[in-house]
């Protein structure tokens, strides 16, 4: 063996030493069924956790420039975000400890923020970068709260005309429209035993798949399912899930994903797993979850089947149909990234 | 030689940078409406993740990929039957174990009267104790008469007088509910030489550690005693002091029974 040679072996076999495969020769782990097949990569992000900590990750979304904006109840850094490959570029915001919900919306070219705070009892308006543009406070115009710490809100959802749409998800579950200035316009949804009524109103999102009939999508957690509504506020019907905790809807291209929680099976027990509905809102994977079963149009019950999720609790989907994870109560973890993989 | 040596040490080191670890199976789901039954129970299984499969034991062993593997619903008959069922998979950790005992219907019972149970958790009539429903570990199902007294008494009348030796009764355990355990249960049978209760047998029940999620308890008493009599007295007494590490410390526990058979 020439010297020279021996030295380059050397460093290597050091190299390799130094970063001990703990078990060598591991598959890739491949999730859901169909056309929705995804690698898992759980080592996405490359922020310092001594520096950058995370809290509960509760959503995340892509902006404009294509960066990954996540939004935690750490208040070291509400927000931070990342480019696609997982490097920290920036983080701002340490007045949300109740961070919750994360919507972009495009205001005549501009992007711009909402937060839902369920500590604070509000709906908070930004820039990109942080600037705060407008607060709404509890929603008393609605007549149906006598105190802020009633009204816990867990999502937004805007329409293109600017109204806003605020899921009270923790409070009393109903759905309150505001125009885009903030001023009080409808109120629905809430509790009762009515198909119309919520329960656990954790998310709500626009769909407008179908040009001719747009919609509301919101979440009825509890009851394992999602409800439908008309942009005033009449309700349509119930899209079942049956055993899955459903959290927000995230529509893109001509599917509805979704993170779930937990499972009614394993409740309490890291049971998450990720769904995603085609555009008749029929269950085409489960990404560590069983796959979709209809007997008769119904939908058997869903339960976790890889245990790599413990309380997913949002979706992001990327310009390249890449989805981000972020995990409710989870350790800490920072989100993990999935890449579609071609069956 | 030399090259085919530094490709396997290059393989290992970016292996190693972007591999990724190795996940645990779930648990296989159980499908069951009670785990009393009269003459068989049928109990299928479930797990719908292609590449997969389950394996059980119906002899208390742990179930490897030796074991029977799930086709079709398992048919039950014999008295105190514990499956046990296990997922396999390639590229995934084997799942935890889930256990199940399915219990057979003991001596006719004819009937039998309780304390009354608190109003949120009253059963499901007068037979709750011995329709051969419960095992279901939901608070909220009406199998359970639930309780937060000193002491619960239950008498319980045969279809006939004959011999008995032994008494199962079958509770809930669901801690983080402020459920648990009994601390102790006497029983007492009708003498009808002496006209009165005489003592049959006891077991005592020490607080464990505190226990996550719910799940059903079955408790034997084998008295190793054989009389002749057709009325039994069961006294249970609730856990009174909710052990350390639990927010309702020192505290009476709540009881939850859903079924006795008895042998």
């Amino acid at each position: 063996m020439q010297r020279r040679n021996f030295i380059k072996n050397t460093s290597l076999t050091m190299a390799a030493l130094m970063v001990k495969p703990s078990i060598p020769l591991q598959q890739d782990t491949i999730l859901g069924q169909g056309n929705k097949g995804y690698k898992l990569d759980t080592h996405w992000s490359q922020a310092d956790v001594a520096k950058y900590p995370v809290n509960d990750c509760h959503e995340m979304i892509q902006d404009g420039k294509g960066r990954i904006l996540l939004l935690t109840n750490e208040t070291k850094n509400n927000v931070i975000i990342y480019d696609k490959a997982g490097k920290l570029l920036t983080t701002w915001g340490n007045e949300y400890p109740g961070a919750h919900g994360l919507t972009l919306f495009d205001e005549n070219g501009t992007e711009v923020l909402f937060i839902c705070d369920n500590k604070r009892h509000q709906v908070i308006k930004t820039t990109i970068d942080g600037r705060v543009l407008m607060v709404l406070d509890y929603p008393k115009e609605t007549g149906q709260y006598t105190k802020e710490e009633e009204y816990i809100p867990t999502e937004t959802a805007i329409a293109p005309n600017g109204d806003i749409y605020v899921a009270d998800g923790y409070g009393k579950d109903f759905i309150i429209q505001y125009d885009s200035k903030g001023r009080y316009i409808n109120h629905f949804g809430g509790r009762g035993s009515e198909e119309k009524h919520l329960l656990n109103a954790h998310g709500v999102c626009l769909d407008f798949r179908d040009k001719d009939q747009p919609n509301l999508i919101v979440t009825s957690r509890q009851q394992n399912s999602f409800k439908r509504y008309q942009m005033n506020g009449e309700y349509i019907d119930t899209i079942s899930l049956p055993g899955a905790w459903v959290c927000r809807p995230v529509i893109n291209g001509d599917y509805l994903y979704s993170a779930v929680l937990q499972t009614n099976a394993r409740q309490g027990q890291q049971s998450g797993f990720v769904t995603i509905l085609d555009k008749n809102y029929k269950v085409v994977s489960n990404l560590a979850g069983s796959v979709p079963n209809y007997v008769n149009g119904k939908l058997d019950e869903m339960y976790q089947t890889v245990k790599c999720f413990s309380y997913p609790h949002d979706v992001c989907v990327d310009d390249e149909q890449n989805l981000y994870i972020a995990q409710w109560n989870s350790g800490k973890v920072y989100p993990y990234k999935l890449s579609p993989v071609i069956s | 030689m030399k090259k085919i040596f530094l490709a396997a040490l290059i393989f290992l080191f970016f292996n190693d940078c972007f591999g990724q670890e190795q996940f645990q199976l779930a648990p296989p789901m159980l499908n069951y409406t009670s785990t009393f039954f009269k003459e068989s129970t049928a109990v299928s299984l479930k797990f719908a993740q292609p590449g997969t499969q389950i394996f059980y034991t119906l002899n208390k062993s742990e179930p490897t990929r030796q074991d029977a593997a799930y086709k079709n619903p398992i048919l039950i008959k014999k008295p105190l039957t514990a499956l046990k069922a296990k997922v396999f998979g390639n590229g995934f950790l084997p799942s935890e174990t889930v256990q199940v005992t399915f219990i057979k219907d003991g001596l006719k019972i004819k009937s039998i009267k309780q304390s009354t149970a608190n109003k949120k958790f009253p059963g499901n009539g007068d037979a709750t104790l011995f329709d051969n429903q419960g095992g279901i570990e939901d608070l909220h199902n009406k199998n359970f008469l639930g309780y937060q007294n000193d002491s619960v008494e239950i008498n319980v009348t045969l279809e006939k007088k004959q011999p008995i030796h032994s008494l199962l009764l079958d509770f809930l355990q669901d801690n983080g509910s402020w459920i648990f355990l009994p601390q102790r249960i006497q029983v007492f049978y009708f003498d009808n030489s002496k006209n009165g209760y005489e003592f049959f047998g006891a077991k005592e029940i020490a607080p464990g550690t505190i226990i996550k999620g719910s799940s059903t308890v079955f408790e034997m008493i084998n008295t190793g005693k054989k009389i002749n009599s057709n009325r039994l007295r069961i006294i249970i007494e609730p856990l009174q002091s909710i052990p350390e590490g639990h927010p309702g410390k020192g505290t009476p526990a709540w009881l939850f029974i859903d079924e006795i058979k008895i042998y």
